[in-house]
């Protein structure tokens, strides 16, 4: 049987005197959401770039829904929708107009591209802005009319570079919602993001890359813990004596802000001990939770 | 590469060109300008005593075509010059890639657009046309040949504004080489054949041998005469330098008002009724202009047909007066032209397709 979502193994890529991706392997499986998670530069889009079709890798193996993008680009084309990070759009068209043109483009018949428009100005909200040109959009209806544009054909491998950036809270848990709800039908999908704390709720599995190659694929559930030390942030009612507690016990610390005091430590054990000292010691101790989940710790410890 | 998919491109191009507006006014302007031009054509016509009011039409209508052809020129390149650059830098292209158009699909798409609109342009000056044919002398036979013609040279500008905007990343330069394109094939050709027909300059040595009296015979010379041509002949020589156009002139096929020109059927030779009029005029001391002779597009033709022609063929008067006698140029100029066009289209088709190997220096996918 052939590899059906997204097989990449060795990709490598350069561009002139720039190795942009040298190395990179990952999958994305039918039925989930997989994370491309790594620093500005790191290969990101290049790598998608070649998934959807648009670039020829250097090296490596590669298989989108099961065909090889260079010799197939076809028929993966057929069945792979993306989006890709800037919008992409025309202006002086409608919506409407936009949608229709890209399904037809996706060779559907006239007929069922204009019901296909309808049913993704549902999905995206754009229903009451149908009529209206892109170019009047605001730049987060855009962003969504660019993901739906991705999904004109019902594509069984969804790959979407930076979908999130730039939309409205609300907006970014109907992306969630909806992007969960395409695995569940069984669509491999695959997001770049640098919105972790989006991630931890949204991906099955995330991949890290770093200045072009994997550093790291995990189960979102499965991240490693006590990878590094990680910040908390105290906050109490009486500073000068929290600053004097941590000095005293040789907690490493950040310059105290408004919002409170940072410090570093391993783990939910080593945050427990420090909470029973400041008690102890009759600090008033008012709260100290991490910072950022443990996507972001991880990222932090695998990526430089 | 499909029908649907280049109409689905196509269509979508002419959409965005319209709404991008300014259209009215493009149209509006280049009707009124052309208008112009004809109404003073047409005054400078009226002002000829000529005494040949059938052909009126015949003056003006070469005119106009000549400088429609060079307006043309001038607005063709700016529609295809940002087609495909334009979109790349908008982000566009990519999105249009990975769809199941293929690369034909989308060039052809785009060049359609583009031709299309430059035809939009030529369908505007029809009025005009018409009315050159209701002042006379303009057979619908020269107006179908010269609107295809035009129609073609468009079509060939076109495509190379496309496949330049398709291998120049930035829109400002590949304008403005659409440009210097349109340049080489108007005034460059020019300077070429110039150039090159300078270097064929030889020197020759003309002798002018005697016929003998059979070739009198032939060519139905009274026996009476013959014996005072054959002993009144010399055999002379004289030496002389000349141009040889025949070698060079193929560096001017390409030159669209050439093509243009010579591609216009020769207007039919003066009808006996015709003639009974310039006879009688001329028996009363009066010449006046014969309109067909001043035909600008005629006389363009003859010229460049002379040009190509060998040095001894041109010994008829007659010859660079009806074109006939002498090889066309345009099938040449007008092929080549179409050929460079059609080759542009298959590069940009090249250039479009993906996924890509080389990108243009500094330039992203997405
Ligand atoms: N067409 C190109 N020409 C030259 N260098 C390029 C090109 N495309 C990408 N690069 C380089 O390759 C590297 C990877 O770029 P890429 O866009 O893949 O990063 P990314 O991971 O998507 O970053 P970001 O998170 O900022 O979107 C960068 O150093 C970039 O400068
Ligand atoms: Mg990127």
């Amino acid at each position: 049987m052939t590899a059906q979502g997204v097989v990449a193994q060795g990709v490598k890529r350069r561009f002139g005197a720039v190795e942009a991706v040298r190395g990179i392997d990952l999958t994305a499986v039918p039925g989930e959401v997989t994370a491309l998670v790594g620093p500005n530069g790191a290969g990101k889009t290049t790598l998608l770039l070649v998934l959807a079709t648009l670039l020829v890798p250097d090296a490596g193996q590669v298989t989108v829904a099961g065909f090889d993008p260079v010799t197939q680009a076809d028929e993966v084309r057929a069945r792979m929708g993306w989006a890709p990070d800037v919008f992409g759009l025309y202006d002086n068209l409608t919506c409407r107009e936009y949608l229709v043109f890209c399904g037809e483009a996706m060779r559907l018949a006239a007929a069922k591209a204009r019901t296909r428009a309808s049913e993704l100005l549902e999905v995206a909200s754009l229903t009451e802005h149908a009529d209206q040109p892109v170019h009047t959009l605001s730049r987060g209806q855009k962003q969504r009319l660019g993901l739906t544009r991705a999904l004109v054909h019902e594509p069984e491998v969804l790959i979407l570079d930076e979908p999130a950036s730039g939309l409205d809270p609300r907006s970014r848990v109907d992306l969630r919602v909806l992007l969960r709800r395409l695995a569940a039908t069984g669509t491999a999908v695959l997001v770049s993001s640098h919105l972790l704390g989006d991630l931890e709720e949204l991906a099955d599995r995330v991949v890290f890359v770093d200045r072009g190659a994997t550093v790291g694929e995990h189960r979102i559930d499965q991240l490693p813990t006590n990878v590094a030390p990680r910040p908390w942030r105290l906050r109490s009612l009486d500073l000068p004596a929290l600053l004097a507690a941590l000095a005293r016990t040789g907690y490493d610390h950040d310059e105290p802000t408004p919002a409170g005091v940072d410090v570093r430590l391993n783990g939910d054990e080593a945050a427990a001990a420090l909470i029973a000292g400041l008690v102890r010691d009759g600090v008033p101790v008012v709260s100290c939770h991490p910072l950022g989940g443990q996507l972001e710790a991880t990222y932090l410890e695998l990526t430089t | 590469m499909t029908p649907q998919g280049i109409r689905v491109v196509a269509r979508q191009e002419f959409t965005i060109r319209i709404r991008a507006g300014r259209w009215r006014w493009l149209l509006s302007i280049w009707f009124v300008l052309l208008l112009l031009v004809t109404a003073l054509l047409k005054l400078s016509v009226d002002n000829i005593d000529t005494g040949d009011a059938q052909n009126k039409g015949v003056v003006v209508y070469g005119g106009l075509t000549l400088l429609m052809l060079g307006l043309a020129l001038l607005v063709v390149p700016s529609l295809g010059a940002q087609s495909v650059n334009g979109d790349r830098e908008r982000g566009t292209l990519a999105t249009l890639q990975v769809t199941r158009l293929t690369a034909g699909d989308i060039a052809l798409g785009k060049f359609v657009a583009a031709w299309g609109t430059s035809l939009a342009f030529l369908a505007v000056t029809l009025p005009l046309v018409g009315y050159c044919m209701f002042l006379g002398g303009v057979p619908l036979l020269r107006v179908l040949a010269v609107t295809a013609v035009l129609a073609l040279l468009l079509g060939t500008v076109a495509a190379f504004a496309l496949c330049l905007s398709s291998l120049l990343a930035r829109t400002t330069t590949s304008g403005v080489l659409s440009y210097l394109v349109v340049f080489a094939l108007t005034i460059g050709t020019l300077v070429l054949f110039g150039l090159g027909a300078a270097l064929t300059r030889e020197n020759y040595t003309e002798v002018t041998t005697c016929p003998t009296e059979q070739q009198l015979i032939e060519q139905g010379v009274p026996e009476a005469d013959r014996p005072n041509i054959l002993q009144g002949c010399t055999v002379s020589s004289f030496a002389s330098s000349r141009t040889r156009t025949d070698r060079v002139w193929w560096l001017l096929a390409p030159n669209p008002f050439v093509v243009l020109a010579d591609a216009a059927p020769q207007l039919p030779p003066e009808t006996a009724a015709e003639k009974k009029v310039r006879l009688a005029d001329e028996a009363r001391g009066i010449s006046r202009i014969n309109l067909r002779q001043a035909d600008p597009l005629g006389a363009l033709g003859r010229t460049v047909r002379r040009l190509r022609s060998k040095p001894n063929a041109d010994g008829l008067i007659l010859s660079v007066l009806t074109g006939r006698g002498h090889k066309p140029v345009w099938p040449w100029g007008l092929g080549f032209d179409v050929a460079l066009g059609a080759g542009a289209l298959w590069v940009t088709a090249r250039r479009l397709r993906t996924p890509s190997r080389v990108l243009p220096r500094g330039q992203r996918v997405a």
